[in-house]
């Protein structure tokens, strides 16, 4: 099924506003629901993203700690004294902030899921300026360039000698202070040396650019953006619903 | 018992076709080695699976009777260095010193008198002792090679795979590089070369490993 990539784009839109503005964790569950299916709509690898996704799960659980113990309620679930340390509204942030983070990572992916290229004409398609739109390129790009330099320098320490699991925390620390600014440093060059190649081949040189690429919405893109927007709206009037 | 034993190796990438299938060869740790093959076939992923950076889809390789999926990165490292075929990768120190006493300070490679004689001996041997304050990525393509052969083979290591080591070298440069396998080969270490230079090979090593879609072959 070819979708073109302007749907792809609304419909992440849709989902990560309706991610920021839906507080409930009855319709969060529902918008991740919906997320899950257009992944699968889009053929999103999700086991593999997932895969990849895992180291992420400590910092969520760490947010969602965080969000559970500084969030005030009635019910208490633990205490210590005096003091609150939990409680069922807490809990249910804390869930709250894991489900909202797991839609928008989730949408994120129908966008990466789909060739760069295609992200670039969509958004130019929809009238944002061409150089904005490859900077959105560029940008798309960095973080997996940056995640393979991070990546070799952390092989390259480990062949020098350099055992992470046994080393003691201060040097580990210290370690991954000097592998973290040369990966960022080696990512950003990179970036400069792949807009040097376009600025080389002539872009910018003119304020317009044709494209061989004429990019069409079918019915099946009309269709699944206007089901799409009524799934996402009828899950935030549910959200408000309950609000009261 | 070899140092290497690489016993019906079959590896891809995802998505493509077999890069090599069921190759199988030893190397000794006294053994000087070219590895040489087209393009593509799969020389330096063969070394990355050498140094269990990638795993095989089949096949095993022992690392001195060890199976190498048994050893951390960091003790293959001890055992055998590895210059890689693009040096940027390599290099992650603030400055040139740091990296060239990294693998002492926190790999344990050595003695402490070591640490001081080998970097100064290998900076001045590569002639970077003008630019030990300096970061390695201030340095140009030849001499972050000089650099990262100089802190490879500042190391106690039994073993060296060297990945293209004569790229962006000048000739003096060149030169540098030649005496120290010269002296690898008088201390009875090995190595295994990875290189496009024929003449360079048959001056340096003792056997020629080529790789292809088929396998393996001593030439």
């Amino acid at each position: 099924m070819k979708i073109d990539p302007r749907t792809r784009i609304i419909l992440v839109f849709l989902i990560s506003s309706a991610a920021v503005v839906i507080k409930e964790l009855i319709p969060l569950l529902f918008l991740l629901l919906l997320t899950l299916i257009l992944c699968r709509m889009f053929s999103v690898h999700l086991s593999g993203s997932i895969k990849r996704l895992r180291k992420l799960l400590y910092f969520f659980i760490i947010l969602a700690l965080i969000q559970s113990i500084f969030t005030p309620g009635e019910e208490t679930l633990i205490a210590a004294g005096g003091l609150k340390i939990l409680t069922t509204e807490g809990l249910e942030a804390g869930i709250s902030i894991i489900i909202r983070m797991s839609v928008i990572i989730l949408s994120a992916l129908i966008i990466a899921s789909a060739p760069a290229m295609d992200v670039v004409y969509g958004l130019i398609a929809m009238k944002l300026p061409y150089e904005i739109a490859f900077m959105v390129l560029l940008s798309i790009k960095f973080l997996p360039l940056f995640r393979e330099e991070f990546a070799d320098s952390i092989i390259a320490v480990q062949l020098a000698g350099a055992d992470l699991v046994k080393i003691p925390l201060r040097q580990k620390l210290s370690l991954y202070t000097y592998v973290l600014t040369p990966s960022v440093i080696k990512a950003l060059n990179r970036a400069r040396l792949i807009s040097l190649s376009m600025e080389a081949r002539g872009f910018r040189i003119y304020p317009d650019r044709t494209s061989y690429c004429k990019l069409s919405m079918s019915r099946m893109d009309y269709v699944t953006i206007t089901a799409a927007s009524a799934a996402v709206l009828l899950i935030i009037s549910y959200n408000f619903s309950i609000i009261g | 018992m070899s140092f290497y034993t690489i016993n019906s190796l079959t590896f891809s990438y995802a998505g493509t076709d077999k890069l090599f299938q069921n190759i199988s060869f030893d190397i000794e740790a006294n053994q000087h080695i070219g590895l040489v093959g087209p393009n593509g076939c799969g020389k330096t992923t063969l070394v990355k699976l050498m140094l269990g950076i990638l795993r095989p889809q089949g096949g095993e390789i022992y690392l001195e009777g060890n199976n190498i999926k048994d050893i951390s990165l960091s003790d293959v490292g001890k055992k055998v260095g590895y210059v890689f075929q693009n040096p940027d990768k390599q290099l992650f120190c603030p400055t040139v010193l740091e990296q060239m006493r990294f693998s002492f300070t926190y790999g344990d490679c050595g003695s402490a008198e070591a640490i001081n004689d080998n970097t100064d001996y290998y900076l001045k041997a590569f002639d970077l002792m003008q630019y030990k304050s300096l970061s390695p990525m201030k340095l140009s393509r030849g001499e972050k090679q000089r650099l990262a052969l100089a802190s490879v083979l500042s190391r106690d290591v039994r073993f060296l795979i060297l990945d293209e080591p004569s790229t962006g070298l000048d000739i003096l440069r060149k030169k540098q590089l030649e005496n120290c396998l010269m002296e690898l080969k008088q201390e009875g270490k090995g190595y295994m070369i990875i290189s496009h230079e024929a003449k360079f090979l048959d001056r340096y090593v003792d056997r020629l490993l080529k790789l292809h879609a088929e396998g393996v072959e001593y030439a």
